[in-house]
């Protein structure tokens, strides 16, 4: 295990200062807890009222943090959200968002009702296309040394496709394979057309830092590992959280914020969290130095029981750790997935293959 | 919600079906789960399957018991071992019970070692459930053995004993006002089956507790006369082994007889769902584990062999007990009885 010297307090040090963060967010499954497992919740869907619908527990507190945090550190944050509904429950969405008072800067639907004049059923399933190229048009809006941050879930194909946008933006996959790639995901040829076209004149940049799955169905988390360390499955947004600190987006405030809420509304037990956070370690994903800082915080907030049990001298180095981290030391432990250090290339064929068979399977159920 | 530490390491198959088991609790229940083992090895598996995270916690330890090692040896030497940590979750209260699928001689002296046992309560015992004939509607179709390994021979004393265990456990998790409690002979008379087995009958006959119903004959055990038999641990294992071949031996015979003839085959479709009937009640993944009676804590041994299915309901069998409390049942009938 070795260490080293940042300067910064912890949560705000890993961030370049001075820059803008995007934040896009996915609707359905993400922030709402839309039910479409059936045709009656299907139908039911674009005649909910705003107050009907529910958000998923600690989405509201988080995405309330997002703005304040940056600009604690002299950041500018824009909070988009991009949905595969129709713009006729728009409405109603916009005035869930309001109800929730979540701040953001834009908000995109899909057209469906155009498809479907068409008779380009194939397209209202189709996601691929429509995000990347929304993610693509977004993108030209914003500066080129703008960071994102994607969130996304795990019922259609937004790891896949948050990933291949971050692998375009980054140059990582050029055009041909990103022809290829998009014939593979069966995007509409115009659409696909559409996507090259911005591919081709977005500013070049490694802008995507970290892409957040929801496992709303609770899919495995190795099925995510061949996209890279970038993205982040997350069982619950006290995870994301946990994360988001981490990376420097929040401060340990809005992580407690986020718990309170899923502990008051959502009826989590301190178990629930302190599961959580040591899941996101064993997974790689967040260092013990961050666990143990944020379970310090929560003890000191009343929302876990107890502080860590053990002897005088584990007592003193937890003491001693959480000081060091809190002033900004940073312990590298082997094992801790870095986002930044991408390694091997994504094998896209390879997933979109595997994402096509599972979606054949459920079909065929 | 009840805290269950599971032996992740221990059983045939351990620590994959272990560790699935546990997982689809996870997501099926609000049961808090330890698992117990190495956690590089835990967590490979745990990252394959839905789980649920916030359900999980994992403590980890070096050593593993196998299956055919020397109890007394490796529970001296493997001081690390994940039975050992487990029990002592238990004792130090941050579980309430204890799931293994492990060793089961390492079970029972992990649990001697770490457990205490109820006062009064002179030798534990490893209660089954078997499946039986149903009488009437709404009868259950499960009814309690035991002892079917803890002990090998027993005294009078500790077979009364016993039969306060299950009829203790069946009030609380069969929720039956007054279980009937047989005593497996080889006769229906009461001197029959030599000193200790008469000298019981006679103790049962004459217990205020308890609903006897008499010395129940090796045909009688899967009738459905009694609603817990109580025997001597070399008996009992060889009844529930017994039990479990015959339904095995059926299984293979009409897959077999299926193989032979069309006509077979097609009666044996016929007869598909009642023949589902039958091997769902005598699918031993169904009822989880057995609980070993007599400490003061609870714990499920489940079968070496155990799969996902099995170790799911064995959780959810340990968190029944727990929220239930049948320790302090048994403890308040053995106060009665003394």
């Amino acid at each position: 295990m070795s260490f080293r010297f940042r300067g910064r307090p912890s949560g705000a040090g890993r961030t370049q200062q001075g820059r803008l963060v995007v934040y896009c967010w996915d609707l359905d499954k993400t922030y709402l807890r839309t039910e479409f497992d059936t045709v009656g919740q299907l139908l039911r869907v674009p005649f909910q009222r705003p107050e009907d619908k529910v958000e998923v527990p600690g989405v509201v507190e988080l995405i309330r943090a997002l703005k304040p945090c940056a600009q604690r550190t002299g950041r500018t944050a824009r909070i988009f959200f991009l949905s595969a509904s129709p713009p006729q429950i728009g409405r109603a969405i916009r005035a869930k968002l309001a109800l929730d008072e979540v701040p953001y800067d834009g908000i995109v639907f899909k057209n469906q009702l155009k498809y479907l004049v068409r008779g380009k059923f194939h397209n209202l399933r189709e996601q691929v296309g429509f995000k990347l190229g929304e993610l693509l048009r977004n993108r030209h809006a914003q500066p080129a040394d703008a960071e994102e941050v994607l969130f996304g879930d795990d019922w259609e194909s937004d790891a896949v496709t948050y990933s291949m946008y971050a692998d375009t933006l980054a140059r990582r996959i050029d055009l041909a394979a990103l022809r290829r790639l998009l014939d593979r995901a069966r995007v509409d040829p115009k659409v696909a057309e559409e996507v090259l076209t911005l591919a081709a004149t977005v500013e070049p940049a490694d802008g995507v830092r970290r892409i957040f799955v929801n496992l709303e169905r609770r899919t495995p988390p190795l099925s995510f590992r061949r996209l890279g360390p970038r993205v982040v499955p997350t069982f619950n947004y006290f995870q994301t959280a946990a994360m988001l600190h981490a990376d420097g987006y929040i401060d340990r405030a809005a992580v407690v914020r986020v718990a309170r809420s899923l502990v008051e509304r959502a009826g989590y037990t301190a178990d629930h969290l302190v599961n959580s956070l040591a899941d996101l370690c064993r997974r790689g994903h967040l260092a013990r130095a961050d666990e143990i800082v944020i379970r310090h915080r929560l003890v000191r907030d009343g929302l876990l029981r107890a502080v860590p049990k053990g002897g005088t001298v584990q007592r003193l180095r937890t003491r001693v750790k959480v000081g060091l981290r809190v002033l900004g030391w940073r312990w590298r432990r082997r094992g801790v997935l870095d986002a930044s250090s991408i390694g091997a290339p994504v094998d896209y064929d390879a997933v979109l293959a595997e994402l096509d068979g599972a979606r054949r399977v459920r079909g065929a159920k | 919600m009840p805290t269950i530490a599971i032996d992740a390491m221990g059983g045939d198959f351990a620590p994959e079906t272990i560790v699935r088991g546990v997982a689809q609790a996870s997501v099926e229940t609000e049961i808090q789960c330890v698992l117990v083992g190495d956690e590089a090895a835990i967590q490979s598996v745990l990252e394959r399957v839905p789980y649920n995270p916030e359900h999980i916690s994992i403590a980890h330890c070096r050593d593993a018991i196998g299956m055919e090692e020397d109890p007394r040896e490796a529970i001296r030497t493997k001081r690390d071992a994940s039975i050992l940590v487990g029990a002592r979750l238990v004792t130090e209260g941050r579980a309430d019970a204890l799931v293994s699928a492990g060793n089961t001689g390492a079970c029972v002296l992990a649990c001697s070692k770490s457990f205490r046992i109820i006062k009064g309560i002179r030798r534990t015992a490893i209660a089954s459930v078997y499946p039986r004939q149903v009488g009437h509607p709404g009868q259950d179709p499960l009814a309690l053995i035991l002892d079917v390994g803890a002990t090998v021979r027993c005294e009078a004393t500790e077979l009364v004993q016993f039969a306060l265990m299950g009829n203790a456990y069946a009030r609380r998790i069969s929720k039956l006002e007054a279980p009937r409690i047989g005593l497996l002979n080889m006769g229906r008379e009461g001197t029959k089956g030599g000193d200790v087995l008469a000298e019981t009958h006679r103790r049962l006959q004459n217990h205020s507790q308890l609903n006897f119903v008499g010395n129940i004959e090796g045909n009688h055990v899967a009738t459905g006369e009694a609603d817990v038999i109580v025997c001597e641990g070399l008996i009992g294992n060889m009844v529930l082994k017994l039990v479990e071949g015959v339904a095995e031996v059926f299984a293979n015979a009409t897959s077999q007889a299926a193989r032979h003839r069309l006509r077979w085959r097609v009666g044996l479709m016929l007869l598909g769902k009642a023949l589902r009937q039958i091997r769902e009640l005598t699918d031993y993944t169904r009822y989880g584990g057995a609980p070993i009676l007599g400490f003061e804590n609870m714990i499920i041994k489940c079968h070496g062999r155990s799969n996902a299915d099995a170790i799911r309901n064995a959780v959810k069998v340990a968190a029944k007990a727990v929220r239930d409390d049948v320790p302090r049942e048994i403890a308040e009938a053995v106060v009665g009885m003394r």
